[in-house]
């Protein structure tokens, strides 16, 4: 699902990712992890195509994302959900506005939109609050109205940068349930973290970087595709 | 919901006051574009009226027989230039200046009925009042040898015709700056609307939107925003003109054509309505693509 080879990215004489190589594969949950300023969140930014690497290859569902231009990020977009530690709501809105943006966004009809919404609320156990602003809610559940706003069109592929970092314990395995509900839904997710805990406490594969380098877990391919 | 018009309701409706601001500062760019229009347009026609008001006066060599000036007149009644054209005799001419100033009484009793010289009062048609066309007729007139002076107040013409002339560029500077400033400020106003919207922008690009999607409702917003500056601006407009320029018009006695102060017609209207929509919708272009430039 994920192929990258050879990455490097630089910001002027710094560089975040080097020469990182992976895999990962459809249907997988893994864990990016590492120390801050490891290169966790640049990883997931070059996923999503907030970010364009300097060198070296990136294959997302075979298309190849590093010569990406900005009119095709919506496509690359559409297919691809994306969940922030600081859950990026519009707070003035109702959770089920919240969530509908994203099916909005590729056209989908109203009736397509009513029946999503409250449908994928109930995955992440919000049904019946449709109608609530977004900004009173709680931590863990302002998460899980950005889990269901990033899976509401069934993505093939759901990225999660630090999902628990602004939430407690009990709220935080709530959400990595959730995380694993999804996952055994078919969908590839990738998960940001340096939570120990939590990662022993769901165990999946870790790829851990240090200083921009992808210490465990990466591959060493032969030769530059 | 999903239109764009929908999406830009929503947007007013959530940021109300923002939108009020942006409106409310279109409304003041037209407003002070529609007030200079309204100045230069009366002006316009006080200027025309004077130009039309031009009277040319030609005075009769002392020697010239009744005969002789009632021949000159009616010579002068058949050019295709003259709208008019009225013979003061020296005896009227007389009899005007008594009345005006009696001081002089006595010395023009003295001095004899022929004191002051007979003329003629001709008014020009439109189209014969230029300061060049007039220097033609005064021209003709002196070439006929029957006129000593021939006064029409050229340099008042030629300073009404210049003061018209640098009205109008003026006017076409300003213009253009007001404009250039509305749309420097409108931008910069709408730039902060859409800096308060950035939450929502981003959003709409990690789900996958795509710029046009986001750019149209902000364009339909900048245009009802315009639409309602420019409606706003024209009741503003209609109360200066029956206010302060009636006001204005009381306390400066001057000519007016059609005897009032003329409001913008409908061409002009029409087009500060198009430049307030326009304002607004290349503002909130601008603004957005600015932005989203920026966004990843």
């Amino acid at each position: 699902m994920i192929r990258l080879y050879h990455i490097v990215k630089s910001y002027g004489d710094r560089d975040a990712l080097r020469d990182v190589s992976l895999h990962v594969e459809k249907g997988e949950m893994i864990y990016v992890t590492g120390p801050s300023g490891a290169g966790k969140s640049t990883m997931l930014k070059l996923l999503y195509g907030a970010e364009r690497p300097t060198s070296g290859k990136m294959l997302i569902g075979g298309a190849d994302v590093s010569k990406m231009d900005n009119r095709q990020l919506p496509s690359l977009r559409r297919n691809m959900g994306v969940v922030f530690q600081d859950f990026k709501l519009l707070p003035h809105r109702t959770v089920g506005e919240n969530v509908a943006m994203a099916l909005e966004v590729i056209g989908a009809p109203t009736d397509s939109i009513r029946r999503r919404v409250p449908a994928v609320l109930n995955i992440v156990g919000l049904r019946g609050r449709e109608e609530d602003k977004a900004g009173v809610l709680s931590g863990g559940e302002k998460q899980r109205v950005a889990i269901a706003r990033a899976i509401v069109n069934d993505p093939a592929i759901l990225l999660a940068d630090e999902p628990t970092g602004n939430l407690d314990g009990a709220m935080a395995v709530e959400v990595m349930e959730i995380l694993q509900a999804i996952n055994l839904r078919g969908t590839t997710v990738v998960i940001a973290t340096h939570d120990v805990g939590l990662m022993d406490r769901f165990p999946y594969r870790r790829l851990r970087f240090v200083d921009g380098k992808l210490v465990v877990g990466g591959i060493q391919p032969r030769s530059k595709a | 919901m999903n239109g764009a018009l929908g999406r830009a309701l929503r947007g007013l409706r959530e940021h109300a006051y923002l939108a009020a601001v942006s409106a409310g500062v279109i409304a003041a760019a037209l407003v002070l574009l529609g007030v200079y229009g309204l100045v230069v347009l009366n002006l316009e026609a006080v200027v025309s009226g004077w130009q039309q008001d031009v009277h040319v006066s030609a005075y009769f060599v002392a020697t010239a027989t009744a005969e002789e000036t009632a021949a000159a007149r009616s010579e002068l009644a058949g050019r295709p230039e003259v709208l008019k054209v009225e013979l003061v005799t020296a005896e009227q001419a007389a009899a005007w200046m008594k009345e005006r100033m009696p001081e002089v009484e006595p010395m023009l009793a003295e001095l004899g009925p022929t004191a002051l010289p007979a003329s003629l009062e001709i008014t020009l048609k439109d189209g014969y009042t230029s300061p060049a066309a007039m220097d033609a007729f005064a021209a003709s007139l002196q070439a006929s040898g029957r006129f000593g002076e021939i006064d029409y107040g050229r340099e008042w013409v030629e300073r009404a015709s210049g003061f018209l002339r640098t009205l109008k560029l003026l006017g076409a500077v300003l213009g253009t700056i007001l404009v250039l400033a509305a749309l420097f400020l409108v931008g910069n106003t709408i730039h902060l609307v859409v800096y308060a919207r950035r939450d929502e922008l981003e959003i709409l690009r990690l789900v996958g939107a795509t710029d046009g999607y986001i750019l149209a409702p902000f364009v339909v917003e900048g245009a009802l925003e315009g639409l309602v500056a420019s409606a706003f601006a024209l009741v503003i407009l209609e109360v200066v003109h029956r206010g302060v320029l009636s006001r204005l018009h009381d306390a400066v006695p001057v000519t007016f054509d059609e005897g009032g102060l003329q409001f913008l017609p409908a061409g002009p209207l029409v087009a500060l309505v198009l430049v307030g929509v326009m304002i607004g919708v290349l503002a909130s272009w601008v603004a957005v693509q600015r932005f989203l430039a920026r966004l990843a």
